[in-house]
């Protein structure tokens, strides 16, 4: 057989360029799903690590203090506090990931990675590089039925590693924060990892759903860092994420209001709850694209 | 979880399949509907191998003490050994021989034992060299006892073989003096297949040819059903070691059986793709494959020998039992099931083999064609359980170059085998009562066996016996890609190509035969039912 | 909030995925199709007669895998929205009571978007009679336009955890019919449509062209309700063939000896031009052509006798010669989806009625569905549905629900 006749032979065999096929007789011996997945890994080791320092802080965080006006609070908040750490965050923009590791300290940044929807990040190869590379991504897997979704996550925080979730499981539509899903309380409490609440306010508002880059005029957005908690003893998983949800709540009115304001309301027992105002959509969205008042001095020339 | 082994039916979306071919090996698309039988995937590995020896050895089982409590200063202590022909292919560095060795030693030291022998149990197998056994049982073992206490066992020195007795069957039981005379014979086994191992180690590896010609022979081979199949009444050759070893143990040889079982990760990174199956390969995989096949096509032969010699299997140790014999191999014979059982419904008209490089008869050394025939319609075919894959009458394909090449110093009686004898007829029968008494006795061959590295004159007529349940079975043998006139001695049809084998094959089985390819190495056994 | 795969506007994957599908369909599944995966808000049934449906079974139709791959017509283009999710071959289960069906049955969806489910009343002439492949007003009425669920930004379609359908579209699946079957009802009441279309009298030579699905269940069709006397099939791939010798075929031969084959029925005289492909003087009385490939319409073409019939079950591409059509005074008859059948002396049925009849006892079309992917895995289902053929399957479907 000449060297064309055997690579067509391969070509067509091996279905080069087209997606692989398990014959129908080994169907019920193929390897798991999740082993199907680009392995993420690589960008962990420490050439990825370094790759990542140097795209972060090099490109990804100059262009977003230039496209945005960002505010970061609460970062004392995690000194003293030993990883492994579970960050969680409201979600409601593409930004979302790429502000909290713009924004984490050194020590906390070179070891975290997030979590990202296995069906779109991690489908083809150059999507699932790119999100690995910049944010040490690893694949969550939001299908119905797949408990190899918290696998990988058990994994990095049983080797030190820190993980980023969202755990309302997609970008908000309105701004307004949905329904926790309850994976993340279940890993806490499995793995008894700690949990570190962040809100990011201002994002919905500089690029939300649908679009892939800020809006002009430097929108002003906030990332504030909480405090982080332990699960309690004995406590269910919607315990927790109703505790999860409201260090967030609590996070969100400090923004809009002062601490001072969001701890006595807190203690009443009264912080706004997150899910936005009752109503037909367009009000929920008004309210939620509401503008962030900039603080500061105003410009010279308006 | 590793899988288990399972029979896949070719289908449009199956790619062409790996086929070894001695030192090489090519893609092969097998028609639709072929059956293909792979083995399970490799068992996880013992983590901590050193304390799975220790532990072996203070809790041994079946009817035995603890070793450190059968050492005692003052006693004759003989060790003996497995030798090169296993494992297959030979594995990293350090050997699980050289390890326990050097705990067993360790213990007979501290135990105040001095007089302490260490054999390689050849029996009739060629005379393993100094850096052979140096790799095998460690620098610091080899250091110690070679070349006074430390040798390779001689078949043919008869003041050195003592006879233990004779069984039922009057088979003359004749084993190394030393070993029998000794007040513990420790017996070091590496079992690969499920033939290795149980009595067969020490009353066949120590004995000399006055034994071995009561089960190596043409009647017991056709009545070993198969030879991997250690069941009693299914290998003639098993109940006959078995009837030996037992004859030792009451004869008060006091045998402290050591064996181990390895999983199926046969070949090292480098040819990782050879361990997967095949619609699993990477991207990576196919590119290393391909690359592979290309530089053994191209190299030049002595590159090529070179490099498939040097390979060197990454086997982890799934197992080590010590004991009492028959109790030690059942859990042996357990975990290697285990590992390498596949189960298959039904036989075929045709099935198809790769022959690969190394079989136990050529490490660092050439398979000549009668080592072909012996791995491939002897070891290969018989790795069943129950019945031959192959309906009898049926045909065998076997892919391999048979090249009429032949090693001067292992195997010179190989060679006047094959230009004498297979010259002549190629039926085992007519040439065990014609040729094996004058090969067996001839001086020539002897002082090569004990002087020099060569394989006793007697080994090539039992290489033929190997595949004597084999021959008789098939319909038709046909080897894809063998030079013609090697084939043609042996007695088989050579074919160019695949499709030309299937198209010869028509008239044994017709136009549309079902079809089988066995994929190994790895090694596996295919329970037939 | 559903997991759905959406169809999306995307000018540059447009015309990647149209470059690429012909050379390097690999691209196309890689990241040139213009389809991405998201969670769209639910649809909410609002007006009268309409209700939730969960997807249990959608399939993956060749029209399905022309618009993805950028080679449908852009005469479509004002009869959908985008962004739309794909899939009109469904079986599902219902969330909200429905007319008299009750939640919780299954059902199938005739997809078809006509005037009961647009709210226009009176309906338009077809839709009154029951043709309702024929409505004009798929592109008005209080719904986006769309010809069939599957194309409208405002139903959803079946490649999606929900959508919505309006009780004219649902049928109900009886007990014992396995989902698998039961998913292959729409393309078996479009091949029944065709072969009425066809008016295939007792007696005649039929050349059906192509027996992926949609050649399959023709051929089903014509032996279920027909008097042909001689069923000629032309088919690629090995298993295609195989499975159109046991539905009964008379001839199963390879595209390249079709000609042959129907030559061989009434000993037509065969001619050779300098360029194309030969063709006959003579030959069956109605061919079908039922891959959308235009070498197979060339076939069916000039295969046919004069004043034959033939039928155009595939969307037509351009390149086929019409040539025949004008010399052989051709009947040139287009089938899409399906409606009412005229049975004779004044009776008619509903095709969808007479697939669902036809489906249940037909053991034959349990091994269609070859394989179903999770909506995650769509890159895979596409990419093996475009290979169907080559890799032995028949259809492909998603099970959204998994």
């Amino acid at each position: 057989m000449g060297v064309r006749d055997e690579l067509k032979t391969m070509a067509a065999g091996f279905r080069w360029g087209r997606r692989p096929i398990v014959p129908r007789s080994a169907e019920e011996h193929a390897e798991p799903k999740e082993d199907r997945v680009f392995p993420s890994d690589w960008a962990r080791t420490d050439a990825g690590v370094a790759a990542r320092q140097v795209l972060l802080k090099g490109v990804m965080h100059p262009i977003v203090r230039n496209e945005l006006t960002l505010r970061v609070f609460g970062r004392e908040h995690l000194e003293g506090v030993d990883p492994p750490l579970i960050f969680y965050s409201n979600h409601t923009s593409h930004l979302d990931a790429t502000l909290i590791m713009c924004t984490l300290p050194d020590r906390w940044q070179s070891k975290t990675a997030v979590g990202a929807a296995r069906d779109y990040f991690f489908d083809v190869w150059w999507r699932q590089a790119f999100t690995a590379l910049v944010y040490g991504a690893f694949p969550i897997d939001r299908s119905r039925g797949a408990r190899g979704a918290v696998d990988k996550a058990r994994q990095l925080l049983a080797d030190g590693w820190s993980i980023v979730v969202f755990p309302e499981g997609t970008r908000s539509t309105d701004g307004h924060v949905q329904r926790f899903r309850h994976g993340a309380a279940r890993l806490a409490l499995e793995t008894g990892a700690g949990l570190a609440p962040i809100a990011i306010v201002g994002a919905f508002q500089a690029m939300p759903k649908g679009r892939y880059w800020p809006r002009g005029g430097r929108p002003p957005v906030t990332i504030r860092y909480g405090t982080p908690f332990a699960p309690r003893e004995g406590e269910s998983h919607q315990e927790l994420s109703r505790r999860m949800t409201s260090a967030v709540a609590e996070l969100f009115h400090e923004e809009r209001t002062t601490w001072w304001e969001a701890i006595r309301r807190a203690e009443r027992g009264e912080t706004p709850s997150l899910v936005g105002p009752q109503g037909p959509e367009w009000v929920r969205r008004w309210e939620g694209s509401r503008p962030i008042a900039r603080k500061g001095p105003a410009k010279v020339w308006e | 979880m590793p899988r288990p082994g399972f029979v896949l039916e070719v289908d449009e979306r199956t790619p062409p399949l790996l086929v070894h071919e001695g030192e090489g090996f090519r893609m092969q698309t097998f028609p639709l509907g072929t059956r293909v039988v792979y083995p399970p995937d490799p068992l996880p590995g013992i983590r901590d191998v050193n304390a799975a020896i220790r532990d072996a050895l203070l809790h041994p089982i079946g009817d035995s003490a603890p070793l450190p409590d059968l050492l005692k200063a003052g006693m004759k202590l003989t060790i003996a050994v497995d030798d090169i022909s296993v494992p297959l292919p030979p594995m990293t560095l350090p050997d699980v021989r050289q390890r326990i060795l050097e705990h067993v030693i360790e213990l007979a030291a501290r135990a105040g034992v001095e007089d302490v022998k260490i054999i390689v149990a050849t029996a009739l197998h060629r005379r393993m060299t100094a850096s052979e056994i140096r790799r095998m049982v460690g620098e610091r073992v080899f250091r110690s006892f070679w070349p006074k206490d430390l040798s390779n066992f001689d078949g043919e020195d008869a003041e050195a073989l003592t006879v233990v007795g004779e069984t039922e069957e009057k088979e003359v039981v004749e084993i190394s003096r030393r070993a029998a005379e000794s007040d513990l014979l420790v017996y070091v086994n590496v079992n690969l297949v499920a033939m290795d191992g149980g009595h067969k180690s020490v009353a066949i590896g120590l004995a000399g040819y006055r034994s071995l010609r009561h089960h190596h022979n043409v009647e017991t081979m056709l009545h070993s059903r198969s030879y991997m199949d250690p069941r009693p009444g299914h290998s003639a050759i098993a109940d006959s070691a078995t009837r030996m070893g037992r004859l030792i143990a009451a004869s008060g040889i006091r045998v402290f059986q050591i064996e181990t079982t390895v999983n199926s990760e046969t070949f090292p990174k480098n040819l990782g793709f050879l361990n997967k199956r095949e619609w699993e390969w990477s991207a990576y995989d196919q590119g290393l494959m391909m690359a592979a096949r290309k530089a053994t096509e191209l190299a030049p032969p002595r590159a090529r020998r070179e490099f498939f010699r040097r390979v060197e299997a990454p086997y982890r140790i799934t197992g080590i039992n010590a004991g009492e014999v028959e109790a030690v191999h059942d859990r042996t014979l357990e975990t290697l099931h285990r590992q390498q059982l596949v189960e298959v419904r039904g036989q075929s008209d045709v099935v198809v083999f790769g022959v690969p490089y190394l079989g136990p008869y050529n490490v660092n050394s050439i398979l000549n064609p009668i080592l072909v025939h012996c791995l491939g319609l002897g070891y290969f075919f018989n790795l069943y359980r129950n019945m031959p894959l192959l309906k009898p009458g049926g045909v065998a394909i076997f892919f391999h170059p048979v090249p009429w090449e032949f090693h001067q110093i292992h195997h010179p009686s190989y060679i006047d085998f094959f230009e004498e004898v297979l010259a002549e007829t190629t039926d085992p029968s007519t040439i065990e009562s014609k040729y094996e008494e004058r090969y067996a006795t001839d001086p020539w061959y002897v002082h090569l066996y004990r002087t020099s590295h060569a394989y006793h004159g007697v080994h090539p007529f039992y290489m033929w016996y190997w595949g004597a349940h084999g021959r008789d079975h098939a319909g038709d043998v046909i080897f894809v890609g063998g030079e013609p006139k090697s084939v043609a001695r042996l007695g088989y049809r050579p074919a160019g190509s695949f499709r030309d084998a299937l198209e010869m094959a028509k008239d044994t089985v017709g136009a549309s035969p079902t079809i089988t390819y066995f994929h190994a190495p790895p090694i596996m056994i295919a329970d037939v039912t | 909030m559903a997991l759905a795969l959406e169809f999306y506007r995307s000018a540059p994957k447009y015309l990647g995925a149209r470059l690429a599908s012909g050379k390097a369909p690999g691209l196309v599944t890689g990241g040139l199709a213009p389809l991405r995966l998201v969670t769209r808000k639910d649809p909410e049934p609002t007006r009268e007669g309409w209700a939730r449906v969960k997807p249990r079974l959608a399939g993956i139709c060749g029209s399905d895998l022309a618009t993805i791959a950028g080679r449908s017509s852009f005469y479509f283009s004002p009869l959908v929205s985008l962004p739309f999710v794909p899939g009109h071959e469904v079986v599902g289960e219902l969330l909200d009571d429905c007319g008299d069906l009750r939640a919780g049955r299954r059902v199938v969806l005739s997809s078809v978007l006509a005037c009961a489910a647009r709210g226009e009343d009176p309906p338009c002439e077809h839709c009154a009679v029951g043709n309702v492949g024929r409505c004009d007003r798929v592109a008005v009425g209080h719904l986006k336009p769309g010809l069939q669920t599957g194309y409208c930004t405002d139903t959803e379609g079946g490649w999606s955890r929900l959508m919505i359908a309006h009780r004219s579209q649902l049928w109900a699946v009886p007990e014992g019919m396995s989902d698998e079957v039961a998913v292959l009802i729409e393309p078996l009441a479009c091949a029944i449509h065709a072969v009425f279309r066809a008016r295939i009298r007792p007696g005649a030579a039929v050349h059906v062209v192509g027996a992926g699905t949609v050649g399959f269940l023709t051929l089903i069709a014509i032996k279920a309700f027909t008097g042909a006397d001689h069923v000629v099939v032309a088919a690629k791939h090995r298993r295609q063939r195989a499975a159109a010798a046991m539905a009964g075929a008379d001839d199963v031969v390879r595209p390249e000896h079709a000609v042959k084959a129907v030559r061989r029925t009434d000993h037509a005289v065969k001619l050779t031009p300098e360029r194309g492909m030969e063709f006959l003087l003579g030959g069956v009385d109605v061919a079908l052509e039922c891959t959308g490939s235009s070498s197979a319409l060339d076939l069916a073409l000039r295969t046919t006798k004069a004043g034959g019939r033939v039928v155009l079950s595939g969307i037509p591409g351009p390149g086929a010669d019409l040539t025949p059509v004008w010399f052989r005074e051709l009947e040139l008859v287009g089938a899409y989806t399906s409606g009412v059948e005229d049975l004779g002396e004044g009776e008619t049925k509903q095709t969808f009625q007479m697939a669902i009849e036809l489906a249940t006892n037909l053991p034959i079309l349990d091994q269609l569905v070859g394989t179903t992917y999770p909506l995650d895995r769509w890159r895979d289902a596409i990419d093996h549905a475009m290979a169907a053929g080559r890799l032995g399957t028949f259809k492909v479907a998603f099970a959204p629900q998994e």
